[in-house]
């Protein structure tokens, strides 16, 4: 019986095996095979003949590819010539690597943040079931989302609907902590038992369940080590004292583990939400008017949202039967998942959006810088294509076509590129992102094992390798190669797309310079501007009742550092309340301070009409006195004298006091009234000290406070410093857009000395002869400058106010009352520009005055 | 030439061609080797040594006739070149030489 070998595996090893050795080797394999079928069968035979086979794939059996055609040499031959070109001229390659990879290693960083600011609340379990309520209310014919929601809502909810299969109620108060020796001001979170069924934070200890009973505390991480140190508090107690009054004693029941960094709702301390009966007797549960900070519901399927939407129109309607002055329109659902990045459109509520500058500045910048590095690239491979022209023509002469040589510069360039990744994402990593962090106020790091950051960074390398090799690759390929080796080949000077790039590489430049100027302008402005008031020699104190205002303030009067001593209810920087006023045909939304008849001169507000408060008469609790803005808002024509109407009462405006920032700069001015506090309701124990006193006076607060109060740790401190986060941002912004101008600069200065460089080496001959001739220096120099003159005057002219109109777009954004226009940004950043040029180039000619024209004509 | 290197499993290959001599083409020597060391070889790996061996100029080979057993297929023979040889001889000095320095006390091994 004649038995067949195997086909396939007979075809493969067709394929691998090289002619000239297939007769003996396929022999030897067949003499086996035929042996194999008499001894053990033809199955057996079969097997052993394809393992064989496969064990046979070996190079020794390989047809090697030693063809000239194959791709595999190609791309080996281009890999060569690219790495030895590089090596040859190590200046250029390093100016295209390092900028790629300082812009890659930007780009980076812009996806680092942006990764961290979109998981932002996005780790619990339930984010897509889990919905803050939300209402519109319609206010002089805009309508505004409000995040917070009426105190009963919350329980109606749970008690209505059934597809509804959590409610959370969430308040934030404060309360002084006290364990053991520890005693700490600190923010307590209110909340319903559901509140760790909806938002999956971890226990390190305890459970969870443990909420349900109002006399357990759950502890952050955090909090669990200032008290307890590393050691489980679990069953320990902790005290608290809310309104500094009231003294209950908590369990712990549970500690949680470190949240995710990516965090804005979380907790120091929760406890559960009844406890604001004790917090407040007074706080009455089913009443409509109060607000709670959060109400939120988790749903089975959000299909069924609309259903308890329109279910909730009862609610509207009980909510609005006390809410006259600003009824709601409809109530609405927020998804925890978008609640971040959607906050910046709701006001009041628990989440806060504070990245979105980061969000349009960062990629803007990193796009920027990528397309000036480009440009580089593109600018010094036209240039440097010259010194490649013998190659290329000999390509060309053995048979490459202008395909092969497109993609021959292409693959060059993609190798370029991902040498420049490698450094980029190198220096990404050591240097830009633990610096950009330092500020950023977030921890990140490159997590390795993310899918989306791998194939965002091959994106960026692909993308960019391509974007800037085409054009060099085209241009290179186009020149025929016996003009080459006539040596008759023009270029660089005629061709117009040449001298685009070049102006678009400086208009880059000069709109980088132009960002950071304007920048680091605005931000020494914001740190010059007026507040409004005298917050340097003010000092404030929180006080928990008039009692403690009055002891602390007759110990303070022996003092003659203090000039002037006030209480109030509210304070600037800290609290205010929201009100509204009604005149006879409109109602008004305004802030209201509610402060002592001193606070006035305490704080150094300004009158500009009328009078301050009085001290106290019974008349002057009638009495307001309101800001600028209050009046313009009104349009009232005659201020003094005015009646207003709030909660009923009918107030006089007896002062109008100039404008005044409350709040730092980011925010807007808000037409703020004053109205008489009672002084049962001081909270606030202010004083304006003598010049220079400052310091001092911080200290004798202190040591009075700790002698009259030693229980109540002492909370307050400089007026000063009651936006020292908005101060500190400003320092961060101001390096952080320094170190940005350094960078473009930077890139900027390094592409056009590799430009100049290469176009006055190609010069060499030229300059050579003209100084032999008798050229001067001065000759030589108005040469080379004029050639970039135009180019550069192009490139500001077009630069500067293209960077200034776009900046002033992006800071409008961001300060609700920038720098005032001005146009020295424009005129500072082209003079940095010139000056870049004029330092390169002089560089330069310094070196071609200096060279022996001997040595630039001799010829080898 | 300076030294030569032989690998322990080329070496095994070029004694067993001398062996055959005639006869020495991969599947006799497979088979060979199998039959002496009782190891199983794989006719592959014969193979490799064979070209390894013809290339470093140990050996050297020749197509016999067509054989009806192989489908009909020449054979490559292979015979040991002198430089095979002194590559071999060389290399069973060597061992012996050092075999030989080995003090008898090394493989005196007290009992217990």
């Amino acid at each position: 019986m004649k038995v067949n070998i195997p086909k396939i595996p007979h075809a493969f090893f067709k394929w691998y095996c090289k002619r000239e050795k297939y007769e003996e080797i396929h022999g030897d394999l067949e003499e086996f095979f035929y042996e194999k079928v008499e001894t053990s069968g033809s199955a057996k035979a079969r097997l052993f003949y394809t393992w064989n086979i496969i064990r046979c794939f070996q190079p020794y059996a390989w047809k090697i590819p030693k063809s000239q055609n194959s791709n595999i040499v190609m791309f080996k031959n281009y890999f060569k010539t690219s790495y030895r070109s590089m090596i040859k001229h190590p200046l250029s390659s390093f100016i295209n690597v390092f900028g790629l990879a300082v812009a890659i290693g930007v780009c980076m960083v812009t996806y680092q943040f942006m990764d961290f600011d979109y998981s932002i609340d996005r780790f619990h379990e339930y984010k897509d079931e889990v919905y803050l309520t939300t209402f519109h209310v319609n206010r002089e014919g805009t309508e505004e989302q409000y995040g917070m929601t009426p105190i009963p809502l919350g329980e109606m909810l749970r008690q209505d609907f059934t597809n509804i299969k959590n409610v959370c109620r969430i308040q934030d108060e404060n309360a002084v902590m006290k364990a053991g020796d520890n005693v700490f001001h600190e923010n307590i979170r209110f909340v319903d038992p559901e509140f760790l069924k909806m938002f999956t934070f971890p226990l390190k200890w305890g459970s969870s369940g443990s909420l349900s009973d109002p006399n357990s505390i759950i502890l952050s991480e955090e909090m669990s080590i200032k008290y307890f140190g590393s050691e489980n508090p679990v069953g320990r107690e902790i005290k608290a004292t809310f309104n500094d009054k009231k003294v209950k004693s908590f369990k712990i029941a549970g500690v949680a583990q470190k949240i995710p960094m990516a965090h804005i709702i979380g907790f120091n301390f929760l406890i559960n939400f009844e406890n604001l009966k004790v917090y407040d007797p007074t706080y009455n549960f089913s009443d409509w008017k109060g607000m709670v900070d959060a109400t939120f519901v988790q749903v089975k399927e959000s299909s069924n949202l609309p259903v308890i939407k329109s279910g909730m129109e009862e609610y509207r309607k009980l909510q609005n039967e006390v809410e006259h002055d600003w009824p709601i329109s409809s109530f609405d659902f927020v998804k925890l998942n978008d609640l971040h990045l959607s906050s910046g459109e709701i006001r009041n509520d628990i989440s806060y959006d504070g990245s979105r500058e980061g969000r349009v500045g960062l990629p803007f910048i990193a796009s920027f810088i990528l397309a000036l590095a480009c440009f580089n690239y593109i600018n010094i491979a036209i240039v440097s294509a010259s010194r490649r022209l013998k190659e290329i023509g000999l390509r060309k002469v053995i048979g490459a076509n202008k395909k092969l040589v497109i993609v021959q510069f292409l693959a060059e360039n993609l190798f370029v590129t991902f040498l420049a990744g490698i450094v980029g994402f190198f220096l990404a990593a050591t240097v830009f992102l633990p610096w950009f962090t330092q500020f950023a106020a977030i921890t990140t790091e490159f997590n390795l094992l993310d899918g989306n950051m791998w194939l965002f960074l091959s994106g960026v390398l692909i993308f960019t390798g391509i974007v800037s090799g085409l054009y060099p690759a085209f241009y290179i390929s186009k020149f025929q190669a016996i003009t080459i080796f006539r040596g008759t080949v023009k270029f660089g000077k005629k061709n117009r797309l040449t001298k685009v790039f070049l102006s678009l590489q400086l208009m880059l430049a000069c709109v980088g310079i132009t960002f950071a100027v304007m920048f680091g302008q605005n931000s020494a402005y914001q740190a010059k501007r007026s507040w409004g008031y005298n917050q340097k020699q003010a000092l404030y104190v929180n006080v928990p009742d008039r009692s403690a205002y009055d002891q602390l303030k007759a110990e303070l009067r022996q003092h003659t550092d203090i000039t002037s001593i006030s209480g109030s209810h509210h304070h600037l920087g800290k609290t205010i309340a929201t009100s509204i006023v009604h005149l006879p045909d409109k109602q008004y939304e305004v802030q209201e301070l509610s402060v002592g008849p001193g606070y006035f001169e305490t704080m150094g507000l300004q009158l500009e009409n009328g009078r301050f408060f009085e001290e106290f008469k019974e008349s002057e609790h009638r009495s307001i006195v309101v800001n600028e803005l209050l009046v313009e808002s009104l349009e009232l024509t005659q201020p003094i004298g005015a009646q207003l109407r709030m909660d009923s009462i009918q107030y006089e405006i007896v002062g109008v006091a100039k404008n005044f920032h409350f709040d730092n700069f980011y925010y807007e001015n808000r037409p703020i009234i004053f109205t008489l506090a009672d002084k049962k309701d001081y909270r606030f124990l202010t004083v304006q000290v003598r010049e220079g006193a400052e310091l001092d006076t911080y200290d004798v607060l202190q040591s009075e406070w700790g002698s009259l109060f030693p229980e109540t740790p002492f909370q307050g401190g400089y007026q000063e410093d009651v936006w020292v986060g908005f101060y500190e941002e400003l320092g961060i912004m101001k390096k952080f857009t320094r170190a940005i101008a350094i960078l473009f600069v930077l890139l900027a200065s390094l592409g056009l000395y590799g430009l100049v460089k290469l176009n006055l080496t190609g010069r060499v001959r030229e300059f050579s002869i003209r100084k032999a001739l008798g050229a001067s220096v001065k000759n030589i120099a108005s040469t080379v400058f004029n050639q970039y003159l135009l180019l550069s005057i192009a490139a500001i002219v077009f630069g500067a106010p293209l960077g200034h109109i776009m900046i002033t777009a992006m800071m409008d954004m961001m300060f609700p009352d920038p720098r005032p226009f001005a146009y020295t940004s424009a005129p500072i950043s082209a003079v940095i520009l010139v000056i870049v040029l004029i330092a390169v180039i002089s560089t330069q000619i310094r070196k071609v005055s200096r060279a022996n024209p001997v040595d630039g004509l001799k010829v080898e | 030439m300076g030294r030569t290197y032989l690998g322990e499993f080329e070496e095994i290959v070029l004694l067993t061609v001398g062996i055959l001599y005639e006869d020495a083409y991969a599947v006799a020597i497979t088979k060979e080797i199998t039959k002496q060391s009782a190891r199983p070889v794989n006719v592959s790996a014969v193979h490799k040594s064979l070209y390894r061996l013809e290339k470093k100029g140990m050996l050297k080979s020749r197509l016999s006739d067509p054989e009806s057993k192989r489908g009909g297929k020449r054979k490559r023979l292979f015979t040991i070149t002198p430089y095979g040889k002194t590559a071999l001889d060389e290399s069973m000095d060597l061992r012996t030489k050092m075999r030989n320095q080995i003090p008898d006390l090394a493989f005196k091994w007290d009992i217990g």
